[in-house]
């Protein structure tokens, strides 16, 4: 079965955790786009969510650093971190499809790492969140290295997307993909509070038309001059390598400088 | 990044609770745990966050950590910026 439902949103801690900073006209932008994606997802009544994220030193460390890791286990726990206003919980985990998503990424010329324990950090826990994931739609998280060089490349990561794809058009059941982080930021380093909205929207209009040649030409660099968070859209071009060029729609953006991010949400045509 | 270990205890009191308990209850014997260096370690006790971002420690580190500490933004960057 096709994918049934596809989206990519920014996750910036700051959506949860300082919601009241950011400027009220943004925030109802945003708010309402959420609200949107949220309600569609629904519409869309999915059996399992896939989750392109990126994370932040909670599973992965420099004792061994790996370019994807695939989640295969039953359950996550998270936020871990105390400061987020979202309550810790369990989230159910989809962890034949992990297992069936890894084995076809093997047959397909890619090695994945994967894992039967991860928690959850924002990355995660705020596209869960903010789209009323509970825990019953259970989800397979697949994390890139976004924090560490060299991560891998762009072309890579949408060649990686399509693999996962094709995994994920063999399944009968119904699954949403969605991709988290993004866009131009870079947390917590001397550039923090930099947004580039001319690199944002220039990355959305490609995601938009499902450029290939465009999001597979983003070099190491192109995203470091957007600030190290840039590295997360590794994860939105993935999306894009899975539904193979649909088109799609950008919801909202706004540049929000109190949580220092280029704030982006987009839904794309599927099913 | 060669601060391993440093940033090892960054992120060990960013996400494990019971750590974070016990190094906010007994600094000095919880940092004494970790193979530092005598920069390094005063740098943590002293809570320098200059120092700390000059040492190398990762800004997804050390801001977390920052939160932790209940240190502001604005502070949190003039301090990384030197600018203290």
């Amino acid at each position: 079965m096709p994918i049934v439902f596809a989206a990519a949103m920014s996750h910036a801690p700051g959506i949860t955790a300082w919601p009241e900073a950011a400027p009220a006209g943004q925030r109802d932008n945003l708010g309402a786009a959420f609200e949107r994606l949220a309600a569609d997802l629904h519409s869309a009544r999915v059996d399992a969510l896939v989750l392109l994220t990126s994370e932040h030193w909670v599973n992965f460390f420099l004792d061994h650093v790996g370019a994807f890791c695939v989640g295969r286990a039953e359950a996550y726990t998270g936020p871990v971190e105390p400061f987020l206003r979202i309550e810790r919980r369990e989230q159910a985990g989809a962890a034949d499809l992990g297992g069936r998503i890894v084995a076809a990424a093997y047959e397909n010329g890619f090695e994945p790492g994967f894992s039967f324990d991860l928690e959850f950090d924002h990355g995660s826990m705020v596209p869960l969140h903010l789209l009323g994931v509970g825990n019953d739609v259970p989800v397979v998280p697949i994390f890139f290295n976004t924090l560490v060089a060299p991560q891998p490349s762009a072309a890579r990561c949408y060649d990686f997307g399509r693999v996962i794809g094709r995994a994920l058009a063999a399944e009968k059941q119904r699954i949403g993909v969605i991709a988290s982080g993004g866009l131009s930021h870079d947390p917590g380093e001397l550039r923090h509070g930099i947004i580039d909205s001319s690199f944002d929207e220039l990355f959305m209009q490609r995601m938009e038309r499902g450029d290939a040649a465009g999001l597979r030409g983003y070099s190491n660099a192109d995203f470091a001059a957007a600030g190290a968070g840039a590295f997360e859209l590794l994860a939105w071009i993935a999306l894009q390598g899975a539904l193979d060029g649909a088109r799609g729609h950008k919801l909202a953006y706004e540049a929000v400088v109190p949580w220092a991010t280029g704030m982006g949400l987009m839904e794309f045509d599927v099913a | 990044m060669s601060t391993y270990t440093l940033q090892r205890l960054l992120r060990d009191v960013n996400r494990d609770p019971a750590l974070r308990e016990r190094y906010f209850a007994e600094k000095d014997a919880f940092v004494a745990g970790y193979a530092l260096t005598p920069e390094e370690r005063s740098a943590i006790l002293a809570f320098d966050v200059g120092k700390l971002y000059a040492l190398g420690v990762h800004g997804l580190l050390l801001r977390p950590f920052t939160i932790i500490h209940k240190m502001s933004e604005p502070d949190y960057l003039r301090a990384i910026r030197g600018e203290a």
